[in-house]
């Protein structure tokens, strides 16, 4: 039971935290809020200079190597700095997957480009209401020579600049793992507005050809496959909130510490401590649990209760620290001129994204019953 | 960073299982269960005396004191399976005072009582609050005054739990009374033989049925070595005593067995209709609160004995573990009995109690935790000083 970083992962997290918080200041963030994508280019191409965009992408591909819990931790710092990148979708939901069931060609096709920084790839994991990627809606016919793709996807970040996206599909009982062009004839892409102002995008498909090329998963192996990747989005997601809470808190904390009413600053009040203390447990909370679910990944070990355990705490720890930290602020949290503003955003795109706290105490409650998820 | 259990710390927990399940006679259960949480009775002292010869006690002490020279991770283990198993181990006395008696005691006390510690063959009372001095321990006044070769002590203490089994009282007693010196280095701690003259104790009865105690001390004299560490230096001892005692507070092993034990009781028990009780909506989601909520109490638990081993348990955590699961018994209590219905509130004598009625009996217990130890308001002072930076909280 070990819960240090070992050189490599500190390593990593400095490096992150040095560019991220170097290049992603207030300014460049009020500077891309003016592009028509929240994508700061610069900070991808540092990224990809740096090494970090192939944190978890094995050597052969040009990455450094490193596992899922490396990854996390630089996502972790992304959060922090509430960085306009799509370092989970990219580098998660594609690329990790890609690189542990794609073919040798399909690694080389793809990941070689992520880890420059040339090319993204991304993932519609999401359907409107079926937020689960292993029980799509969307069908894929088998054609002989690959698949005819027909539904929709929601939510699917970087959708216009992907080479490829990343779907799962049901084909009768199965569920394909397919990669989509969203060039090709057939696919329709929506703009959607999100709140933290990530281009996102509906993505329709009607019956768009995959090639054999572009097949990941089909078969028995597909729903657990699904899963797979969904588990690991899921982690990440609670380690950017993680990051975001976390900052969330501190920018709060010494805000209180600088703000004077009647005489004094109003982080000498107790009733506003207590609220504070109360921020610092629950992200507490939040650490723990989502360490314990990336480090379980990492090891390729079962962690289906642990990581709804962590996605549970990111739900609820991103609503109470994200609205504490509006309210201890008073006026200046909501001012777009102050830097809060985001983290809130943040907050909440987190909180829902991939299963609410409801949802997944429906899910994991049903595993109780099953038997599935007594304490150790 | 892994958090798993390594194969050899897996291995304990399950030999500690299989010793407990051995250990827990259906006599020693009755024998405790009267007893509610305190032990005391002839098995208890019998099992005590097992655990220490079998080693289980000292498992994560130094050899050259009698311990096994595991970490503070193996000792943790071996709490929570003792726990687990419904054993009242008195590990405010192993756990909590012993370590810091065993670095600050005279040599000649440290031998003597370590050894008893370990082997499971005494326990201590703590005698800290006074009628008048509760969270404002500082306003503490029963003094010790140097006589000659001895320590004469004059006071009283109150809720002294364990008083009427214990060996000795770990005191907290002034011994500076110049007005110029703050009260924080004016305090020392004593350890005070319960059979000495003037020493008496009387009970308090509480609304968990757990006695507690009022001790006087009338003109008690002890010898100079039973000062424990410097004069003047019982405070920082008692945040490090008290530290300690967050910890073991919040111990999970009893609660992830009643966790488990409600659930299981939830899929075997019928509803009318053939359905079970667990098959309602309501009950799976109170029990997925609970089993969220314990997930993460028990990773606070293990990051802290983690840390203990490497030697840096901050306050702000050891604090925020108490906040977060002394609340959160309380939630967790009441989301499983609500499972049980009205059957949690028959108490274990009565007729249809279910599970021995033990959430009959932690409801009524519960009303102490949130303070004990240290009360929740100023456990929040703590973490928002220590882990958050904020000023010292007017009082």
């Amino acid at each position: 039971m070990d819960f240090s970083f070992n050189d490599t992962q500190t390593d990593v997290q400095n490096l992150a935290n040095q560019i991220l918080t170097d290049l992603s200041t207030t300014e460049r963030l009020n500077a891309i809020d003016q592009q028509e994508d929240r994508f700061d280019d610069k900070l991808w191409a540092q990224l990809a200079e740096s090494g970090l965009l192939g944190t978890a992408i094995s050597e052969d591909n040009g990455g450094m190597g490193f596992g899922l819990t490396e990854l996390c931790l630089f996502i972790e710092e992304v959060g922090r700095t509430v960085a306009a990148t799509p370092v989970i979708p990219v580098l998660v939901s594609a690329a990790l997957p890609v690189q542990k069931f794609g073919s040798p060609d399909q690694q080389k096709r793809l990941l070689p480009d992520v880890v420059t920084g040339k090319k993204l790839i991304t993932a519609g994991l999401s359907e409107a209401l079926a937020e689960c990627p292993s029980s799509p809606v969307t069908v894929a016919e088998p054609t002989g020579k690959g698949f005819k793709l027909t539904g929709s996807k929601i939510a699917v970040p970087f959708a216009h600049k992907a080479e490829r996206i990343l779907v799962t599909a049901k084909v009768d009982d199965e569920v394909a793992v397919l990669l989509l062009d969203p060039q090709a004839e057939g696919v329709e892409l929506n703009r959607e507005i999100s709140t933290t102002r990530e281009p996102w995008f509906e993505v329709v498909m009607n019956e768009v050809l995959v090639t054999e090329e572009d097949v990941l998963v089909t078969g028995p192996e597909g729903r657990s496959a699904a899963l797979w990747i969904a588990e690991r989005t899921v982690a990440a997601s609670c380690a950017m909130q993680l990051g975001v809470v976390d900052q969330s808190m501190k920018i709060t904390a010494g805000y209180t510490c600088e703000r004077v009413q009647f005489g004094v600053p109003v982080g000498s009040f107790q009733a506003v401590q207590h609220r504070a203390a109360d921020c610092f447990i629950d992200v507490t909370c939040l650490k723990l649990t989502t360490y314990q679910a990336v480090s379980l990944l990492d090891s390729e070990k079962e962690a289906t209760n642990e990581v709804l355990m962590a996605k549970i705490w990111a739900g609820d720890t991103g609503h109470r620290v994200s609205y504490a930290s509006q309210h201890l602020h008073g006026g200046t949290g909501i001012d777009k001129d102050y830097h809060l503003w985001r983290y809130c955003l943040w907050a909440r795109q987190l909180e829902m994204n991939l299963g609410s706290s409801a949802s997944l105490l429906a899910v994991l409650g049903g595993r109780i019953a099953e038997g599935k998820a007594f304490a150790e | 960073m892994k958090i798993e259990f390594t194969p050899e710390q897996d291995a304990l927990r399950q030999e500690l299982r299989a010793y407990f399940s051995e250990l827990m006679t259906p006599e020693l259960t009755a024998e405790v269960s009267r007893a509610v949480g305190e032990g005391g009775g002839p098995l208890f002292w019998e099992a005590m005396d097992k655990l220490g010869k079998d080693g289980w006690i000292g498992v994560g002490w130094p050899e050259d004191m009698g311990g096994r020279g595991l970490s503070e991770m193996e000792q943790f283990i071996f709490v929570e399976e003792v726990m687990r198993a419904g054993f009242p181990f008195p590990f405010l006395t192993t756990e909590s005072v012993g370590p810091i008696l065993a670095k600050y005691a005279t040599a000649r006390m440290k031998e003597e009582l370590v050894s008893k510690i370990l082997g499971g063959k005494m326990m201590l009372g703590i005698g800290y609050s006074e009628p008048g001095a509760g969270t404002d321990l500082m306003s503490l006044k029963t003094t010790a005054k140097k006589d000659g070769d001895e320590w004469v002590i004059n006071g009283q203490k109150m809720w002294t739990s364990l008083a009427h089994h214990a060996d000795y009282i770990w005191l907290a007693a002034r011994t500076n009374f110049d007005p110029e010196v703050k009260s924080h280095s004016a305090i020392s701690i004593f350890l005070v033989p319960t059979d000495s003259e003037g020493y008496s104790c009387s009970p308090v009865h509480t609304l968990g049925d757990v006695r507690t105690n009022a001790t006087y001390y009338d003109n008690v004299r002890v010898p100079l070595d039973h000062l424990v560490g410097d004069e003047g230096m019982g405070m920082l001892m008692i945040f490090e005593q008290l530290n300690r005692e967050r910890l073991s507070l919040v111990n999970v092993g009893a609660f992830l067995k009643l966790f488990n034990d409600v659930t299981q009781w939830a899929s075997d028990t019928e509803i009318p209709g053939g359905k079970t009780v667990i098959d309602q909506p309501w009950v799976q989601i109170n029990l997925a609160k609970s089993r969220a909520g314990l997930e993460a109490l028990k990773l606070i638990c293990y990051r802290q004995a983690s840390e203990m081993t490497r030697g840096n348990l901050a306050m702000e955590d050891a604090s925020a573990a108490k906040v977060y699961g002394t609340e959160f018994f309380v939630e967790l209590y009441r989301n499983l009995a609500e499972v049980l219905g009205v059957s949690s509130t028959l108490h274990r004598d009565s007729k249809g109690a279910v599970l021995n009625g033990r959430l009959e009996e932690l409801y009524r217990t519960a009303s102490i935790i949130t303070f004990g130890g240290g009360t929740n308001e100023v456990q929040r002072d703590l973490i928002a000083r220590g882990g958050l930076g904020m000023p010292r909280a007017k009082r």
